[in-house]
């Protein structure tokens, strides 16, 4: 797959974040990009959609960024979804990892992060 | 963050003001270090010596460096040593400071010493930037040593200057500390920390410098996001508390996380413990950064 044909789903509850990120993935070429404000509505907008990728908070207000995770990889255990997060803590990183994560980001992430995850998903080897 | 700090060291004694700080800053980018405040700071000539040199300059034709060796200040040896120096940002200031008149170099050979002797710090120290040397001038500064959590608050306070200077602005000048027990808060953004010890983080200031604030951390693009100061200063605010605890976990194996940040206009926020309020005095204002260990 080329990156421009990856769906992507960002969901933080900054919108600063989201749409941060937002510019760096569309300056990519790639024109699927969903927002979800928490955790609730990542679900839900994962379903709807199915994206490739899935950039996660995880300090976020209703259900937090791990939880989501875990319905979404309940939902569809082949997800991949990127824990971007401000507490890259040892806690946290366990968590994610045991509950399905690809990958961790802490934040403030940069463009390059961003677009080598990507460049990754679309190589299949999130 | 030496050169912020020793900003504040001569404002809390009263050798210059805000304004000429301000001033300072903005000129410091276009500073060019001299040989004599290196001397100086190296303590090998004296404030008078450097004088002299100046005004032996006005009648002969030679460099600084070559005067002073020739009046038997300093050996060629030292004056090499001196040049191939980086100027430290601290000394750029004070550099400065003396271009602009606000101190004499007798006054900048004092301060620089009483900075040093005050907060134990040598040379080497003001040099780097290492963390131990870091902790030790935030602890003297805010008189943490003396609060609860003493460690704790030093960490963060430091890894929050860190963050000022890393994302907002080099060109800021740190107040003395107030302990509060409530804050009347025209806009601020508060994040609680939680886990192995609990902490209230805030940060607020006046509504043009709150804007302003938010604006040097997002860049100008941003600016038409519904409710942009807040989300901004949070994001910035979610950033730092997420780097303290991730520097708390790998270091001290503190376990911690945090809330979501919580917006407060116009209303009063009181502490169940003493808060540290940190005003900051940057180009475009004050901003107040408030963090209360429970």
């Amino acid at each position: 797959m080329v990156i421009q044909d990856l769906k992507v789903l960002i969901c933080d509850d900054s919108m600063f974040a989201r749409k941060k990120m937002s510019m760096t993935i569309s300056a990519l070429g790639i024109s699927a990009v969903y927002e979800a404000a928490d955790g609730e509505e990542a679900v839900a907008k994962y379903k709807e959609n199915k994206p490739d990728v899935v950039f996660m908070d995880i300090i976020m207000p209703r259900i937090t960024g791990i939880e989501a995770l875990k319905q979404i990889i309940e939902f569809d255990p082949d997800a991949k979804v990127v824990m971007a997060s401000s507490v890259g803590t040892q806690g946290h990183l366990k968590e994610a990892l045991r509950a399905g994560a690809a990958d961790f980001l802490q934040k403030p992430i940069s463009d390059e992060d961003t677009k080598a995850i990507l460049e990754n998903a679309a190589k299949g080897v999130l | 963050m030496f050169a912020q700090f020793f900003g504040g060291y001569l404002l809390n004694k009263k050798l210059v003001t805000s304004d000429d700080l301000t001033q300072a800053f903005e000129d410091k980018k276009h500073t060019r270090m001299r040989l004599g405040v290196l001397a100086i700071n190296a303590g090998l000539m004296t404030a008078d010596q450097v004088e002299h040199v100046n005004i032996t300059q006005q009648s002969v034709d030679k460099r600084f460096g070559d005067l002073a060796v020739e009046l038997g200040y300093v050996t060629d040896d030292q004056v090499e040593k001196l040049l191939s120096q980086q100027p430290t940002e601290y000394l750029l200031l004070g550099q400065t400071l003396v271009n602009n008149g606000v101190l004499t170099n007798a006054q900048f050979e004092q301060a620089i010493k009483d900075y040093k002797t005050d907060n134990e710090l040598t040379d080497s120290d003001l040099e780097g930037s290492k963390n131990e040397s870091l902790s030790k001038l935030v602890t003297e500064f805010y008189h943490l040593e003396e609060a609860v959590n003493a460690r704790m608050l030093t960490d963060y306070v430091t890894m929050m200057f860190k963050n000022i200077i890393r994302f907002i602005d080099g060109d800021f000048t740190p107040l003395e500390a107030m302990v509060i027990r409530e804050f009347d808060a025209e806009n601020l953004i508060e994040q609680r920390i939680t886990g192995t010890y609990d902490a209230v983080t805030c940060i607020t200031a006046d509504k043009d410098v709150y804007f302003e604030f938010a604006k040097r951390f997002a860049g100008e693009t941003f600016g038409d996001i519904t409710g942009f100061e807040n989300e901004t200063v949070g994001e910035f605010l979610n950033v730092v508390n997420g780097l303290f605890a991730v520097n708390q976990s790998n270091e001290g194996g503190a376990e911690l996380t945090m809330t979501p940040q919580k917006a407060i206009t116009g209303s009063k926020i009181t502490f169940e413990k003493p808060a540290y309020c940190i005003p900051v005095v940057f180009s475009f204002g004050e901003v107040d950064f408030i963090v209360s260990a429970e």
